[in-house]
C-alpha cells in the first residue's frame, strides 16, 4: 500500500496553474516567517512557515516535472517525506498573515487550501479527527451531531423568528448547539431594533468551512447550494452573521460552488448595529465596567478585507465596543491586518490540537501584556479556542462576544430557555442587574458528542 | 580596445548569445507548462496546456480592468510597495538590485546592437555607433554601482542579522553569491580597462581586460541562461507575475 501512494506523483489539479506559478514567485524574503502564529509557537519546525513549505512543494514537484525528471524519468515520492509535508501544510490555521506581508502578493489562504485537497485525494491528508467532517456534515448537517429540528431551540418564546423576509440571520452551528448565549443576545438585539428579521431554521445547513479549510471539497457544494438556494427562496436580501466563519464561506466559498445569481448581501452583524447604534435606535442602560480588548477573527478580517473593505472587516466591532458605556478599550500591539490568530481555524483545532492550544496561550498573553480583562471577539470558534488557551494558561482574562455586551448593556434578558442543549453550553457570560453587569464562567455541564470542534 | 579574445570572433559571440537566448526562451517555456499543470479555475477541470495557463495569467492579471493591472504594475512591480511596507531597508535593497540588473542588461543589449551596427556598418552609422558605445559607460559604471549597493546589502543583512542567517539556505547563499561575484567581476572588468568611473586607471592592465571581461559575461549569461530558469531564482519572472496576476495582492 505504502508503495502504491509513494508512486503516486504529486497531484496538482485542485491549483490553479497561477496558484502553481505563485509557489514558484516566493522570493525568500522570510518575511512570514516573522508573522506566522504557528511557528511563533513551534520554532523548532520552520517547515509551517509558508516559505520552507513553498520551497518543499516545488522540490516534491521538481521530482517528476523538473527538466532532470523529463530527461532521466520521475523520481518516486518519500512517503516519510509526504508525510512531514502532510504535517506542516495542516499546521497552518489559514488566519492569512503570510499573504498580508508577503512582498510576492501571494494569496496565501487560497494557496494553502488548494494545496490540501490535492494531498487529500493522493491519500496524505487530512489530519486527524478532521476526517471526520465530511461524514458528519454528510448525515447530520452540522459537526456536533445534532439534530437539524433543533435549529432554533434556544430562541425565547417570546421572540418572532419569521420563515421568509429580506432581513435574515444565519447562526450557524456553534451559536445554535454549543455557544447560545450568542444565538440568545443576536436575536434580542434584532427584536429589541425592531427588525423584522428571518432565520432558515432546520433548512440551515453548516456552513461547510471545515470541509473548505482541511481540503476535503466533496460535499461541499452540497452545503453551499443548499444555503443560497433556501436563502434565494425565502427572499432574502440581506443575511446577517455573528460568526466569522461562516461569514467568510458565504462571502467567499459559497459563490465559488453556486452556479446562479445570488441576489442577497452577506454582512456581518456588527456593521448592521453600528448603523443603528448611528442613527440613535440603540439604548444602553448598564454601563460595562471593564477593560476590554477585541480579537480580530482572520476571517471577518483580513479574509474580508479586499472583500468587504477594512472598515467593515475591523472597525465596524470596534465601533460598537467603544459606543458601550463604562468600557474602557486599548488594542493589542497586533490588531487589524496584522492581528495574531487565535489557532482554531484552518481544521487545526480538530487536527493538531496542542498546537491549537499554545497558540490560543499567545494570544491571551498579547491581551494580558496590555492589562485587558476582557477579550472581545466577533468568532464564537475564536471564542471557544481562546477560552481554551485561558484555562490552560490559567488566566484570568475572560472572552465575551460583541454582541453579547451589546445585550447586557442594552438590559435584555439573554437568559438561554431550556433546550436539550444547554447541558453543553460552555462560555463566559454577563449577567447583569439592573445596575450593573459582571463577567461569570458556565460551565459545560456534560461533554457532549463533540467528536471534533466546528473547524473555520 | 578590443573585447572580442581568447579565439571569440564577433560571428561566434552572436551564435552564442542566439543559443543563450534560445536556452533561456526554452526555461520560460518549461515553467510555463509546468504551471499549466493547475487549473483555469477553482475547482474547474485540469487541461495541462502552456497556452492556457498564459490564458489563465491574463484573466486573472486583467480581471478588474486595465487600470487596475497598470497600477499594479507601477505601484507593485515597478516601485516594489509591498516591499516598502514592510521594510525600508530591504526596498532599498531590491530597487537597487531590480533597476541596477534591469539597466545593466538592458544597456547590454544595446551595445550588442550597437556591436552589429558598428560590425556591418550598417546604413553608415558604424562611427556614430562607437561614440555611443563610448557614452554608455558611464551609464553602465552608474548602474554597476547601484547594483553593488544592493548586493551589498543583501549580503550584509544575510551576514549580520540572525534571524535571516539562519534560515538562510545554500539557494539563497549561491544566488546572492553569484550576483555579488557577476557584480564585482564586471566592475573589475572596467578597472583593468582604465578610464573607470571614480578611479580612474588605477586598476589598468589592458593586456588581461578582455579576459575578465569574458568571465564576466560567461558567469552573467551563465547565471540568465542556465540557473535562472531551472532553479528557484525563476521568482525573478514569477513574482512580477504574481503580482500582476493577484492585482497586487490587496
Amino acid at each position: 500500500m505504502a508503495d502504491q501512494k509513494g508512486s503516486k506523483p504529486l497531484m496538482t489539479g485542485y491549483m490553479m496553474s497561477t496558484q502553481l506559478m505563485e509557489v514558484d514567485g516566493c522570493n525568500r524574503c522570510q518575511e512570514c516567517m516573522k508573522w506566522c502564529p504557528t511557528f511563533a509557537v513551534r520554532q523548532d519546525r520552520p517547515g509551517i512557515t509558508p516559505m520552507y513549505k513553498n520551497a518543499k512543494w516545488r522540490e516534491l514537484m521538481a521530482k517528476s516535472q523538473s527538466l532532470r525528471a523529463k530527461i532521466f524519468g520521475p523520481k518516486p515520492l518519500n512517503d516519510d517525506e509526504m508525510k512531514q509535508f502532510t504535517e506542516d501544510t495542516y499546521s497552518c490555521t489559514t488566519c492569512g498573515v503570510c499573504g498580508t506581508v508577503c512582498e510576492a502578493g501571494i494569496r496565501t489562504v487560497e494557496l494553502w487550501e488548494a494545496m490540501r485537497p490535492n494531498l487529500v485525494k493522493r491519500g496524505d491528508g487530512p489530519m486527524g479527527k478532521q476526517s471526520f467532517f465530511p461524514k458528519l456534515l454528510k448525515s447530520d448537517r452540522n459537526p456536533y451531531q445534532a439534530k437539524q429540528e433543533d435549529r432554533l431551540c434556544w430562541v425565547p418564546k417570546d421572540i418572532k423568528i419569521q420563515e421568509s423576509g429580506e432581513l435574515f440571520y444565519f447562526a450557524g452551528c456553534t451559536a445554535a448547539y454549543r455557544q447560545q448565549a450568542l444565538g440568545v443576545a443576536t436575536v434580542r438585539i434584532l427584536d429589541n431594533l425592531g427588525a423584522d428579521f428571518a432565520m432558515l431554521g432546520k433548512d440551515e445547513w453548516c456552513c461547510a468551512s471545515a470541509l473548505v479549510r482541511t481540503g476535503q471539497r466533496e460535499i461541499m457544494a452540497e452545503h453551499a447550494v443548499h444555503n443560497v438556494d433556501a436563502l434565494k427562496d425565502r427572499g432574502a436580501k440581506n443575511v446577517l452573521f455573528a460568526c466569522a466563519g461562516c461569514l467568510r464561506n458565504a462571502a467567499v466559498d459559497w459563490p465559488m460552488w453556486y452556479e446562479g445569481y445570488i441576489p442577497y448581501e452577506t454582512m456581518p452583524l456588527s456593521v448592521f448595529l453600528r448603523e443603528k447604534i448611528r442613527k440613535g435606535e440603540v439604548e444602553y442602560k448598564i454601563p460595562l465596567n471593564y477593560r476590554f480588548t477585541y480579537h480580530d477573527p482572520c476571517h471577518n478580517g483580513r479574509h474580508l478585507m479586499h472583500l468587504k473593505g477594512k472598515d467593515w472587516a475591523f472597525e465596524a466591532a470596534r465601533d460598537c465596543i467603544q459606543s458601550i458605556p463604562g468600557v474602557k478599550f486599548q488594542d493589542m500591539v497586533r490588531n487589524r491586518a496584522l492581528q495574531r490568530c487565535c489557532g482554531a481555524g484552518g481544521g487545526v483545532k480538530a487536527g493538531i490540537p496542542d498546537l491549537a492550544m499554545d497558540c490560543a496561550k499567545a494570544r491571551v498573553q498579547d491581551a494580558t501584556d496590555i492589562q485587558a480583562e476582557v477579550i472581545a471577539s466577533t468568532c464564537p470558534f475564536c471564542r471557544l479556542n481562546l477560552i481554551d488557551g485561558r484555562n490552560s494558561a490559567q488566566s484570568p482574562i475572560k472572552m465575551v462576544d460583541v454582541v453579547e455586551m451589546m445585550a447586557a448593556s442594552m438590559g435584555l434578558d439573554t437568559t438561554i430557555p431550556e433546550n436539550p442543549y444547554t447541558k453543553f453550553q460552555s462560555q463566559d457570560v454577563l449577567v447583569c442587574s439592573p445596575a450593573e453587569c459582571k463577567l461569570d464562567t458556565v460551565e459545560r455541564k456534560e461533554p457532549g458528542k463533540d467528536l471534533v470542534g466546528e473547524a473555520h | 580596445m578590443a573585447f572580442y579574445t581568447l579565439g571569440l570572433t564577433f560571428n561566434l559571440v552572436i551564435v552564442l548569445t542566439v543559443i543563450v537566448l534560445g536556452i533561456w526562451a526554452y526555461g520560460i517555456y518549461f515553467n510555463f507548462k509546468k504551471w499549466g499543470l493547475g487549473s483555469t479555475g477553482y475547482h474547474d477541470q485540469l487541461r495541462n496546456s502552456f497556452w492556457l495557463f498564459l490564458a489563465t495569467w491574463i484573466h486573472e492579471a486583467f480581471k478588474d480592468g486595465v487600470w487596475v493591472f497598470l497600477r499594479t504594475a507601477i505601484l507593485d512591480v515597478l516601485l516594489l510597495r509591498r516591499t516598502l511596507a514592510r521594510s525600508p531597508v530591504r526596498w532599498v535593497m531590491h530597487m537597487s538590485m531590480f533597476y541596477g540588473f534591469l539597466m545593466l542588461a538592458a544597456l547590454s543589449g544595446l551595445g550588442l546592437m550597437l556591436d552589429i551596427i558598428e560590425h556591418f556598418n550598417l546604413i553608415g552609422l558604424a562611427h556614430q555607433a562607437e561614440i555611443v558605445k563610448e557614452a554608455l559607460s558611464l551609464p553602465f559604471d552608474l548602474f554597476g554601482y547601484l547594483l553593488l549597493i544592493g548586493t551589498i546589502i543583501a549580503l550584509s543583512r544575510r551576514i549580520l542579522l540572525k534571524f535571516v542567517r539562519d534560515n538562510t539556505t545554500a539557494y539563497d547563499a549561491f544566488l546572492i553569491g553569484a550576483v555579488f561575484l557577476i557584480t564585482i567581476t564586471g566592475f573589475y572588468a572596467e578597472w583593468m580597462r582604465g578610464n573607470a568611473f571614480l578611479l580612474g586607471n588605477a586598476f589598468e592592465y589592458p593586456i588581461y581586460a578582455p579576459h575578465f571581461a569574458l568571465i564576466h559575461t560567461v558567469l552573467a549569461l551563465g547565471l540568465f541562461c542556465f540557473v535562472l530558469p531551472w532553479s528557484k531564482y525563476i521568482h525573478v519572472i514569477a513574482t512580477p507575475m504574481t503580482l500582476l496576476a493577484n492585482r497586487g495582492g490587496e
